[in-house]
């Protein structure tokens, strides 16, 4: 096994396996849609609260998909074998969570100008949006791959995954939510797009090895 | 001076689960050997071939690569190592070609096309690993052994769910593995019919 070829095999996985994306960014949708349907459609209301609409649906739609990142492989053994390969551990998970991370982002990014239109987001705070998505989001695969990697070998181990990692998404849900409201009354929100990106660093540091290390104990 | 051996076993402890399996296990294991693990359901022959592939730490007790320590970082032994547990390591969503070039990415198609039609599989090339049979889905992990160039391969259990003709295509190429210069250790409760092993028994 190189580098290389299990990041073919990956991207071939993922192809074969697009409809599990696919239904999480139904989901995504239709959270969104349903959102303004059920509580209230008038601009006023929705302009403010579209970031944290966006967001939740976001949060709850990476969850979904990063809770079955790693099952298939433990069951069928080839987590084993990226184990045993002899290459660094840490590196093929990085790997792999990048590219979850493209296969789920590049598609709600592609959806989000339709949906921010619904949701009377003025264009400026759309690339506010864009931007806080495209920083923020990596954090929360990098952290939900740990809680993933944790718990691959309990059974029902998503309600414990939420438990897990839930807490580590909230600041930056927070932060992410805060940079778009502060966007809308016109103040400097800078500040919290360093945050936001100071977390997803530290976790691009931290999370390939913490994941390694869970991996470890769950082939065990 | 002698030379070392090609792995040194040295007063290994394994623990799973509390259970300690094997308490100051020692063998030596060289160059064209077929060791065979031997013990009941349970005595921890699977443990003993995933602490020396390094799926799982040992209690106590070190691993020698010609005489070189690995017990800490097994990477040197992994990059000469094929292991093939329990569990096959191919992957269902997958085709059979799709699995064995992500395993061998430098495998020359030649190469591959005569691997499968010794094992039979030449017809199933582009079929999905979730559509094959229990023994078509061993043969798939262990076409890997005609493939990738390794020295050691550890096989647990590598004879179950094969017929009888897979037994003896795997047996024979054992042997020529072994007459070149490799080494086998494996976990199998049934008796192997055409080479010679030496026998190591985790008493429970
Ligand atoms: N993941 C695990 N966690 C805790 N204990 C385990 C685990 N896997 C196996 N064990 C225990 O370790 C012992 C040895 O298991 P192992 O799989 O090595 O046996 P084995 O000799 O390969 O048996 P078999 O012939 O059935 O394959 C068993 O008693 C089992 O209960
Ligand atoms: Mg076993």
């Amino acid at each position: 096994m190189t580098y290389t070829s299990f990041l073919k095999s990956e991207c071939l996985v993922l192809w074969r396996r697009k409809y599990d994306i696919f239904n999480a960014l139904l989901f995504f949708i239709m959270v969104v849609v349903l959102f303004p349907l059920g509580v209230n459609a008038s601009p006023e209301f929705l302009a403010p609260a579209a970031g944290g609409i966006i967001w939740c649906a976001a949060v709850l739609a990476i969850l979904m998909s990063i809770e079955s990142m790693f099952k298939e492989d433990y069951s069928d053994g080839s987590l084993e074998q990226l184990v045993v390969s002899g290459l660094s551990l840490p590196l093929l998970v990085l790997i792999k969570i990048s590219l979850q991370w493209v296969a789920v982002i590049f598609p709600l990014l592609v959806m989000m100008p339709l949906l921010s239109e619904m949701l009377y987001l003025s264009s400026g705070i759309f690339w506010v949006l864009v931007v806080t998505l495209i920083i923020g989001t990596p954090s929360l695969f990098l952290i939900g791959a740990i809680g993933s990697a944790l718990t691959v070998s309990i059974k029902q181990g998503g309600v414990l995954l939420m438990l897990l990692i839930l807490p580590f998404y909230l600041p930056v849900i927070i932060f992410a939510t805060s940079a778009i409201q502060t966007a809308q009354s016109g103040l400097p929100y800078s500040g919290l797009l360093a945050l936001l990106l100071a977390i997803s660093l530290l976790f691009l540091v931290v999370s390939p090895f913490m994941t390694a290390i869970s991996i470890k104990a769950s082939v065990n | 001076m002698q030379s070392p051996a090609f792995l040194t076993i040295s007063d290994l402890w394994i623990e799973r689960g509390e259970r300690v399996l094997c308490k100051g296990l020692n063998f030596n294991v060289s160059v064209g050997e077929i060791v065979r693990v031997l013990g009941d359901n349970g005595a921890g022959k699977s443990s003993l071939l995933k602490v020396i592939a390094g799926v799982i730490p040992s209690l106590e007790g070190c691993i020698y690569y010609f005489g070189q320590d690995i017990t800490q970082d097994h990477s040197r032994l992994q990059q000469d190592t094929l292991y093939i547990g329990h569990l096959s390591g191919v992957k269902n969503m997958l085709t059979v070609e799709e699995n064995l070039r992500w395993h061998c990415p430098d495998v020359t198609t030649d190469k591959l096309h005569s691997t499968l039609s010794i094992l039979g599989l030449l017809p199933l090339l582009s079929t999905s690993i979730k559509s094959l049979s229990a023994g078509q889905v061993r043969r798939v992990a262990l076409s890997r052994l005609w493939i990738q160039r390794k020295k050691l391969w550890l096989l647990d259990e590598p004879f179950v769910s094969l017929d009888a003709e897979g037994v003896a295509i795997l047996e024979s190429h054992m042997k020529q593995h072994v007459v070149a210069g490799g080494v086998v250790i494996l976990t199998t409760h049934q008796a192997l019919t055409s080479i010679h092993s030496r026998d190591i028994d985790l008493l429970s």
